[in-house]
């Protein structure tokens, strides 16, 4: 039973002369989940759920009392079904004991929000017909497998219908819609077996190419078990769009204000994104209108409208990601802090891209990629690669071994591809997504290679 | 000492207790199907200090799952909504879902009842668990089990927290400067603090359980450029669990100091000496994921068939526990981070044995992938949170301890790295590889450290690979539980670390891991 309505939640907060603004976020998530398996020679589903879920999250900014130039923030999910007076009093007294530099939500929009599509429309309308649309698809793919044992299957569906209200009178209402796929094959010959597991996210199920998934984790799985070990070197190494989204993504950081204010490593205005790049140059976009991406909104959580704006241009640091904090901090103009990141496409094709060395090993899959966004490095066990030849044409596929990277170091003779591909990731309780929406393939230099 | 106490059941939640079993009778439309709820409210107080900033936050959560097993699949219908006649109807409506959907399910029919008492107390030893439950309790008589604690953690006021990380700032700032860091080379330091209160409920035909843990940690984290050193204290206890010595601050301080003169480790085999920390990774990555039922049930497990097989996969020295039931950590009174009195499926805790001097035993399960697999149920049914599926996840993960010191193991060293800051790992049940992954390693010479830290081929992470018997047949010397001491072990079991696990890449979980200092020999680090 609901003690309290919205209106009467911002009634209190605009009559509380100790606090200086707010934001509301009204959430709903409607999910639905299966787990597939095989039973007795047949597709079973091992788990079936739905879940739903509501939620109010309260984000208070209050007075300090003397201290001018010091403001307090908190914010708290508030329950309709428990008074709203003590959930307030607990919220207020946590955010009259945190403690930051003073700075303001963005002032009301004077023209309306550029409208943003962030959500599937046929997702949105019904989502349990989407469910079972994926299932016949996802059965329909694996059915066709021929030379590999299906193991298992995942396919999630998610709806997020979000409404943010700001003190400044701002009201914004968007949908967002979350895919999730997975299929693991296996594959057995001369004695051993092993497996591949292909996972994707996206937003639009035109997006989600389950037919590809499935063909190419079965393909691949019979590949896993005719590789060689890893050579150690240093290799001109090919990586994707799986790799590329958590690079980029995480090397945001150094592009941000709250890198710069908190004194992190960072990059400013002017500066090179790569120290000596002498291949392709890279040109990144922070894209929030991306149709379909994994950022996709109109507005920021501090009420900043959002509009693309290129932070990178033919390698040169032309702007940062600036939100209303940090560039009221900064002294800085206030400009995109939500969004895809957008990369320009190359002019070689991948396979151009392999032919220009004498040798490429390219990734297919990263065992666990894990990446430093202050020291821009990175590294993984190798789960599955091939090594191609140019001279013999020969292909071999390893499998093993451990990449160590650096962006700042091995993105120096970069190689585009013209081929492009739009990726998301996201992640359960966090609402906005990462976004990637550029070249498929990347060619890096000189990467360091453990056997 | 202070006197040690248990949590009681919070009364506010005693009337949804009363009415949870009401939904059983709704849901239980067919003989041959099994219903149980699970239940989990998380109150917490989440709080940061930093050189420019200071947070507070509070936050509740809360949800309940409504689940059917049918005897092919596992049904659930999960919601925040606690109002009892949105409960009603859902559960009305959930289980006529499952009814209309019956003849369109494909496969055996695996009929599976609720386990009476008996049957989930077999086996169970840990005093702990053991005195509290009451004497025959019934399928209507509520069971809680309440963590001790020395000092509640719901006494301390948010100020006195803030008022403690700004000590522990302070304290790494000076520290900083003893440790020859200027104080501009320590651009940024934190120290951060949780308070939680985790309740949850399982009640099915047999059983009416609760248990109120209370999830206290502390971290602090100092940087300078682009290296970082990180600190946690934790476990599930009081605040007696989270109070930072000095001892580990100057260590952070000292490594942070070493990393700005870092050299890069050329790619090869060495020798390493592995603290409990990354021991403890190796574990989880080795054989606790591949021993998890539904990854074997999955057909996506080498383990499944090399425990069939009894195909030995590590040397005598490759034993691996998982242990929800870790009430003690090394003999500190807190539990291991991974802990708890019964798993999200109402199956008791208790200790398994993964890999016995390399050879596999039976896997961990969760209920779906013991029925499928013919195994006995473990207390390994977690998720995320209510809003999340259930899989079959780990706990506290740990190799069994061995005989050394670490003085010992440091000249049985001899030449290669000792590796104390575990950063990451990732699992590869079928294909057997291993990922580990270490932030940095310092070099040892004739079993003494020579000051010398490396960092990895690209300045990162150092990546410890290769296939897991390989790795496990590596292992050449453990240490002692108390490892400084020579005198025999006091306490049961080995230290457990704060952590957290990924099923492959997504469904994040509190996991312990831990056991002794581990030397391995000849093993890829790159």
């Amino acid at each position: 039973m609901r003690l309290w309505n919205l209106q009467e939640l911002k009634n209190i907060l605009n009559a509380a002369p100790v606090i200086k603004g707010w934001v509301i976020t009204q959430e709903s998530l409607n999910r639905r989940e299966r787990y597939f398996l095989m039973d007795s020679g047949r597709l079973a589903i091992d788990q079936d759920r739905e879940a739903r879920d509501f939620s109010i999250r309260l984000r208070v900014f209050v007075r300090l009392g003397a201290q001018q130039d010091r403001q307090g923030e908190s914010s708290i999910k508030l329950h309709g079904d428990q008074p709203l007076e003590p959930q307030l009093k607990a919220l207020l007294e946590a955010a009259s004991l945190a403690d930051q530099a003073i700075w303001e939500l963005a002032p009301s929009p004077v023209a309306a929000l550029a409208p943003v599509q962030g959500h599937d429309p046929a997702i949105a309308e019904d989502i349990h017909a989407a469910m079972e649309r994926l299932t016949t698809r996802l059965a329909g793919a694996i059915a066709v497998v021929q030379g590999a044992q299906f193991n298992s299957a995942e396919l999630f569906v998610g709806l997020h219908e979000r409404e943010q209200h700001f003190s400044n009178g701002l009201t914004h209402r968007s949908l967002q819609t979350r895919i999730y796929s997975e299929a693991a094959f296996s594959a057995t010959g001369s004695g051993i077996s092993d497996e591949y597991l292909e996972t994707r996210w996206s937003s639009l199920e035109k997006d989600l190419p389950i037919e590809e998934l499935v063909r190419e984790s079965a393909e691949r799985a019979r590949h896993m078990i005719q590789v060689a070990p890893a050579v150690a070197g240093t290799f001109p190494v090919m990586v994707d769009s799986e790799v590329l989204l958590a690079l980029f993504n995480g090397h945001l950081a150094q592009l941000s204000g709250a890198n710069h204010y908190h004194e992190l490593p960072c990059l400013k205005i002017g500066d090179p994104l790569i120290p000596s790049a002498r291949g392709d140059l890279i040109t990144l976009h922070l894209d929030p209108a991306l149709e379909g991406g994994a950022d996709t909104v109109a507005v920021s959580g501090d009420g900043t409208p959002q509009m693309r704006r290129t932070l990178v241009r033919n390698n040169r640091v032309e702007a940062l990601v600036m939100d209303q904090q940090h560039g009221q901090y900064l002294g800085l103009p206030v400009g995109v802090s939500r969004g895809s990141v957008v990369i320009d496409p190359g002019t070689r094709s991948k396979q151009e891209l392999i032919e220009s060395r004498p040798r490429v090993l390219e990734i297919l899959q990263l065992s666990g990629l894990f990446t430093d966004e202050n020291s821009g490095t990175f590294g993984s066990e190798i789960r599955l690669a091939r090594l191609h030849e140019r001279e013999s044409g020969r292909i071999t596929y390893i499998k093993g071994g451990s990449i160590s990277g650096s962006i700042q170091e091995n993105f120096a003779d970069l190689g585009l591809s013209r081929e492009t591909i739009r990726r998301c990731h996201f992640e359960n309780g966090v609402p906005s997504g990462s976004g990637y929406s550029g070249p498929a393939w990347v060619l890096l230099s000189d990467v360091s290679i453990s056997g | 000492m202070a006197h040690a106490q248990r949590i009681e059941f919070s009364k506010d939640l005693e009337s949804l207790r009363s009415f949870l079993p009401s939904l059983l009778g709704v849901m239980g439309r067919s003989p041959d199907w099994y219903p149980s709820i699970w239940f989990e409210r998380k109150l917490r107080r989440a709080f940061s200090a930093s050189l420019k900033n200071t947070d507070v936050t509070h936050s509740r959560t809360a949800g309940l799952v409504l689940r059917i097993y049918d005897g092919r699949t596992l049904h659930e219908f999960a919601t925040e909504s606690l109002e009892p006649g949105f409960l009603i109807e859902s559960a009305r409506r959930f289980s006529d879902r499952i009814l209309n959907a019956r003849g369109t399910a494909v496969g055996p029919i695996r009929t599976y009842m609720a386990p009476s008492w008996t049957e989930r107390l077999r086996g169970i030893s840990e005093r702990e668990i053991l005195e509290q439950i009451p004497s025959s309790p019934g399928a209507d008589t509520p069971v809680h089990f309440g963590i001790k604690y020395q000092k509640d953690p719901r006494k301390l006021a948010d100020s006195d927290v803030i008022g403690q990380l700004k000590e522990t700032l302070g304290r790494m700032r000076r520290t900083a400067q003893r440790a020859g860091l200027a104080e501009s080379e320590l651009n940024y330091a934190a120290a951060r603090a949780g308070l939680a209160l985790e309740e949850s409920m399982f009640i099915d035909r047999e059983v009416n359980l609760s248990q109120s843990l209370f999830r206290v940690s502390v971290t602090a984290v100092a940087m300078s450029g682009s290296n970082r050193t990180v600190h946690q204290e934790g476990g599930l206890g009081g605040l007696e669990a989270i109070e930072i010595p000095d001892q580990p601050i100057q260590d952070m301080m000292s490594d942070l100091h070493a990393l700005k003169a870092a050299a890069r480790i050329r790619p090869g085999r060495y020798r390493v000496l592995c603290s409990p920390d990354i021991s403890g990774v190796l574990a989880h990555e080795a054989f606790g994921h591949a021993q998890e039922g539904d990854t074997c049930a999955r057909g996506r497990s080498k383990a499944w068939e090399l425990h069939q097989a009894g195909t030995r996969v590590g040397n005598e020295h490759a034993t691996i526990l998982n242990n929800p039931a870790l009430f003690e950590n090394a003999g500190k009174p807190w539990a291991a981070w991974g802990s708890y009195f019964f798993d999200e499926e109402g199956w008791i805790s208790n200790s398994q044995m993964l890999l016995d001097r390399g050879l596999l035993r039976a896997p961990m399960t969760n209920l779906t992938s013991a029925i499928r697999l013919g195994v006995p149920r473990t207390a390994n049914g977690k998720r995320e949170s209510w809003a999340n599926g259930v899989y079959t996840r780990q706990t506290n993960t740990y190799f069994s301890a061995g005989d050394k010191t670490f003085q010992d193991l440091l000249q049985q060293l001899g030449d290669g790295f000792v590796a104390t800051q575990s950063a990451g790992g990732m699992e590869d049940p079928k294909g057997m590889g291993i990922q580990v992954g270490i932030a940095w390693l310092k070099e040892v010479r004739n079993g003494e450290y020579t000051g010398r830290v490396f960092r990895g081929p690209a300045g990162g992470d150092i990546n410890l690979t290769g296939f897991v018997p390989d790795v496990l047949n590596a292992i050449e010397a453990k240490s002692k539980i108390e490892w400084d001491t020579e005198e025999p072990d006091s306490a049961r079991h080995p230290w457990n670390d704060t952590g957290g696990c990924g099923k492959y890449h997504k469904e994040f979980v509190h996991a312990g891991c831990g056991g002794p200092w581990m030397l391995l020999n000849g093993v890829s680090l790159g």
